[in-house]
């Protein structure tokens, strides 16, 4: 008796999962590519705006701090070496990580104008949204763009910008483990030359 | 984005560049990290850079070289011809390359390729008046780029380590030869060869080409060298990244060439519209 009843709710929380699962992720997929569009205008409407570069930066900090994961980016980018760096090193890791981000992106923000970003599709692979757009600009050919969203169904967070098949947050991190290594693996002088290149492009 | 220097030169060049790194190859190698570290074991397979000091010394040289040429050279050019001359000339270029991509769509059995390579090069070369303007694409005829290593990876050839060429830029042992067959394939290294015309006709679309890449990479170069804490390395790895993902993309791009009126046909097309990515 009870091995039947066990059998049943087996079978009935499989037939469940069968029914519940594929919606779940069509609603994952959805969210995804809904928030992707919200976050792409927000974007553009600022790189496209009158506001003066200061604002902008502003405004782009916002918008990461509130869409981007950066610490999980940051972390990532790290790779082994997070495990090497003392709690006090992620800290300061962390924090040059992120003004690393703004700057670049906010440097870049003059190239950008006139920019246009379609979203055309998103999918699913393993747990994260996949959102596939294409960023158009003047004097450019159209670049196809993909966006990482993380836990997309509950609280959507880009994790990665993959540009004509070139993960940033990839490149990011063998680009620091290259530095480490012919560093003796000093995540310091890591953080040293992260300072100073915010320093020289501001 | 391609962030990747590949000049094309002609084929006598390559073999020189080939003897050269031969010799120089044998002169450093990468020390492997302790056996006792996994993580950094694992991080040293993955790089896949055994040659990195001497693919190093290749890099400055280059870098070098691009800093007091290619770059200003590109950016004069930039300044001096205006943007719709370039498009038509990277136009022109492009579709001499079309026996080369025709070939190699061929070889990878890639038959819906191949057709559009096939048509681009006849639209554009009568409609197109010579290949200045690209009007297959409208026509429906999108541009692809290929190449002979690309054919050979797909045909499960290993990429092999890493190599940074002089002159060439960031490359592999794949990459390297397929670059050679290339040039061994193209008609145009062979029609009229010896001629005077040949000659300065090569000699042009070599010059051209490498300036027309390098105007179309100034801003990616500058942008990689101001951010990248170690920019031999992001070259490698956006590279690495590229050719995995042209590869990818090639793999996935199995397009059937039924007619559209086929009864058949219009699901097809419909599936490969919904599957098929965008920039093929």
């Amino acid at each position: 008796m009870l091995y039947r009843r066990r059998f049943l709710a087996t079978g009935l929380g499989m037939a469940v999962s069968g029914l519940v699962f594929p919606r779940a992720r069509a609603q994952a997929v959805e969210r995804a590519t809904g928030f992707m569009q919200q976050t792409g205008s927000q974007l553009t409407a600022i790189v496209n705006g009158a506001q003066g570069a200061a604002d902008k930066r502003r405004a782009i900090t916002l918008i990461l701090e509130g869409t981007v994961d950066v610490d999980g980016i940051a972390r990532f980018c790290l790779g082994r070496f997070w495990r090497i760096a003392t709690p006090e090193q992620q800290k300061r890791f962390l924090a040059a990580f992120h003004e690393v981000l703004v700057t670049n992106i906010s440097s870049k923000l003059g190239e950008y104008k006139g920019v246009k970003l379609t979203v055309q599709r998103g999918r699913q692979q393993d747990d994260e949204g996949i959102v596939t757009t294409v960023v158009e600009r003047p004097n450019n050919p159209p670049t196809s763009v993909d966006w990482v969203v993380e836990k997309p169904a509950t609280a959507p967070k880009i994790i990665d910008v993959i540009a004509e098949g070139t993960s940033l947050r990839l490149t990011q991190r063998q680009d620091y483990a290259s530095y480490l290594t012919r560093n003796n693996n000093d995540v310091d002088a890591l953080i040293n030359a992260m300072k100073q290149q915010t320093a020289n492009s501001q | 984005m391609h962030a990747v220097v590949r000049l094309s030169l002609p084929y006598r060049s390559i073999f020189r560049t080939a003897c050269a790194l031969l010799v120089c190859g044998v002169a450093g190698c990468a020390t492997p990290p302790p056996a006792d570290d996994p993580d950094a074991v694992a991080d040293f397979r993955q790089t896949n850079d055994p040659l990195e000091p001497t693919n190093r010394v290749f890099y400055k040289i280059n870098d070098g070289l691009d800093t007091v040429i290619m770059k200003p050279v590109a950016q004069a050019y930039r300044y001096v011809v205006p943007h719709p001359v370039r498009t038509g000339i990277h136009n022109v270029l492009d579709n001499l390359g079309a026996p080369v991509r025709l070939t190699n769509d061929t070889l990878q059995g890639k038959p819906m390729r191949a057709g559009d390579t096939w048509m681009r090069f006849l639209i554009n070369t009568t409609a197109g008046v010579g290949g200045i303007f690209d009007v297959a694409k409208s026509a429906g005829y999108p541009a692809h780029d290929t190449d002979f290593a690309l054919t050979l990876a797909n045909w499960d050839v290993p990429e092999g380590p890493f190599l940074f060429l002089p002159v060439i830029g960031p490359s592999s042992p794949r990459d390297a030869s397929g670059f050679i067959v290339d040039q061994a394939i193209d008609p145009f290294t062979w029609i009229g060869q010896g001629t005077t015309p040949h000659t300065i006709g090569s000699w042009t679309r070599t010059v051209v080409g490498a300036v027309d890449e390098r105007e179309s990479l100034l801003d990616v170069i500058d942008q990689i060298k101001k951010t990248a804490l170690d920019p031999y390395a992001t070259f490698r790895s956006l590279y690495r990244q590229n050719r995995a993902a042209k590869l990818t993309t090639l793999r996935a791009d199995n397009a059937a060439t039924i007619p559209i009126w086929w009864p058949r046909g219009k699901a097809a097309a419909a599936a490969d519209q919904t599957q098929n990515q965008t920039p093929r």
